[in-house]
């Protein structure tokens, strides 16, 4: 897995101001912890041959992202970029040569979800991997934009967090509010 | 004196032309300039050349530069030339448009409770957390990346407003230190110069990365290259990220890392500007 922390995951507050840690604005990720939930991902779906770029980004980056390819000026949770752009979904791709087995990249509004958390009282790394489950979905050609596809794809969620619920002994539910893409 | 001097140069003038002249096809009815010897390299022609002119026009001197009456001297016994007066005059102008440009007379603060001191060049910022001792050390020498320069030496001419400001990334070691501990854990991080330009392309990577890590005995300023150290080149990712989050959990981490570019760029600028000061003092006046 590709991993990469943004430079613009930073902190902008007044020269007086309080510590790190009590910052509204720092996001406390652990990238290893992270890594490590992402790989479990991966190994539940089978797609640890595949590449994987996972860039994690503060609000204003992905809704500079949101606002390019979607057209929304929103901050939001997950973007996706499927390197197969026409899966059916769950199908693995069959890929003919090395480079082609990536699946693509996804960008964590992790900012976006720091702050959901806080209001909901949620783990942050928890919700991290709920999102980027729901990313690996669309990267694997699950889409949500009909009732029919819709359940699909909460069914495929609702399966890979209860495998990893299973591995890892924590509880996982799938996020009921979804402010993703359409594809 | 003055004149025979002239006298001379005049002579060896001539004989200089007379050698060039050689160099190039003869006539074969010049028997005298047949006899003499090839041309050879008279680097210093032009400039006898030029001593010798009566034309008007500035003309660089020979033997130095016209030195300042002594009636008008410090005292000091130093050497004031010309070549002093306006150097020093430049240096007031320059010291004065870098004030202008400075961006606050103090340090910015860092965030997160570091104690700064200073040593010269060398910045320490020092926290303790729960017994840790962190302490992260930087020099502002040599910390003005290249490529930043280079742009200026290639000539690109931008408007004014858009020029990028001068930005220094030092390489800087984090130590870390537990209690009665014989060893610190070191980590000497640098700013990679692939991620520095600013606001260019899409920034998708860490500000700072962890170049080598390794233990090595407490309370020592040298590195010791004896003692074990861990090169990340070709690093395991997940060692790497559980490295990077070692750090970020003492306070070391994107945020930090900008902050301190921040601080050390206001510093080098600071010492700038006194050795520009300094540098005029010197010139004006030992």
């Amino acid at each position: 897995t590709s991993f990469a922390v943004e430079r613009t995951n930073r902190q902008h507050t007044p020269q007086d101001s309080c510590n790190y840690s009590s910052s509204s604005k720092v996001v406390p990720l652990r990238r290893a912890r992270l890594r490590k939930d992402v790989d479990t991902l991966r190994h539940i779906l089978g797609i640890q041959k595949f590449d994987l770029g996972v860039i994690c980004v503060d609000n204003q980056r992905i809704q500079q992202i949101n606002s390019i390819y979607r057209k929304k000026n929103l901050p939001t949770d997950v973007l996706s970029f499927p390197f197969y752009e026409d899966l059916r979904p769950g199908k693995l791709p069959c890929p003919l040569h090395r480079d082609e087995l990536n699946l693509g990249d996804i960008f964590l509004g992790v900012e976006f979800v720091m702050n959901q958390c806080r209001e909901e009282s949620l783990d942050l790394h928890g919700a991290l991997t709920v999102v980027t489950a729901h990313g690996i979905c669309h990267l694997l050609g699950y889409r949500h934009e009909t009732e029919e596809e819709w359940t699909e794809m909460l069914q495929r969620e609702s399966y890979i967090l209860s495998e990893y619920n299973r591995l890892t002994g924590r509880h996982l539910e799938p996020l009921m509010k979804r402010c993703s893409q359409d594809r | 004196m003055l004149k025979s001097v002239v006298r001379s140069v005049g002579a060896a003038v001539r004989l200089s032309s007379a050698t060039t002249s050689t160099a190039r096809a003869l006539p074969l009815s010049c028997p005298m300039l047949r006899s003499l010897s090839p041309a050879v390299t008279r680097p210093f022609t032009r400039s006898l050349w030029m001593l010798n002119s009566n034309s008007s026009g500035y003309r660089p001197k020979l033997f130095s530069s016209k030195v300042l009456s002594p009636s008008v001297s410090c005292g000091c016994g130093g050497l004031h030339t010309e070549g002093d007066k306006a150097f020093g005059d430049f240096l007031s102008d320059e010291i004065k448009e870098e004030k202008k440009i400075q961006k606050s007379k103090t340090l910015p603060k860092m965030s997160g409770g570091w104690e700064l001191e200073m040593n010269g060049t060398e910045a320490k910022l020092s926290r303790s957390v729960s017994g840790e001792k962190i302490t992260v050390t930087f020099n502002i020498n040599n910390s003005i990346p290249p490529n930043f320069e280079e742009e200026v030496e290639q000539g690109q001419q931008k408007p004014a407003e858009e020029e990028s400001e001068i930005v220094s990334t030092p390489n800087f070691v984090v130590e870390v230190t537990k209690q009665a501990a014989k060893h610190s854990l070191v980590f000497d991080c640098h700013f990679p110069e692939d991620e520095m330009s600013h606001g260019e392309g899409e920034e998708e990577s860490d500000i700072f990365a962890i170049r080598e890590v390794s233990f090595q005995p407490e309370g020592d300023t040298e590195w010791k290259e004896t003692c074990y150290t861990l090169n990340t080149d070709s690093l395991d990712w997940a060692l790497y990220d559980h490295m990077m989050d070692f750090l970020a959990d003492r306070g070391v981490d994107n945020t930090f890392a900008d902050e301190l570019m921040e601080l050390s760029t206001a510093i080098e600028h600071q010492e700038y500007i006194k050795f520009l000061e300094d540098l005029q003092g010197f010139v004006k006046c030992n």
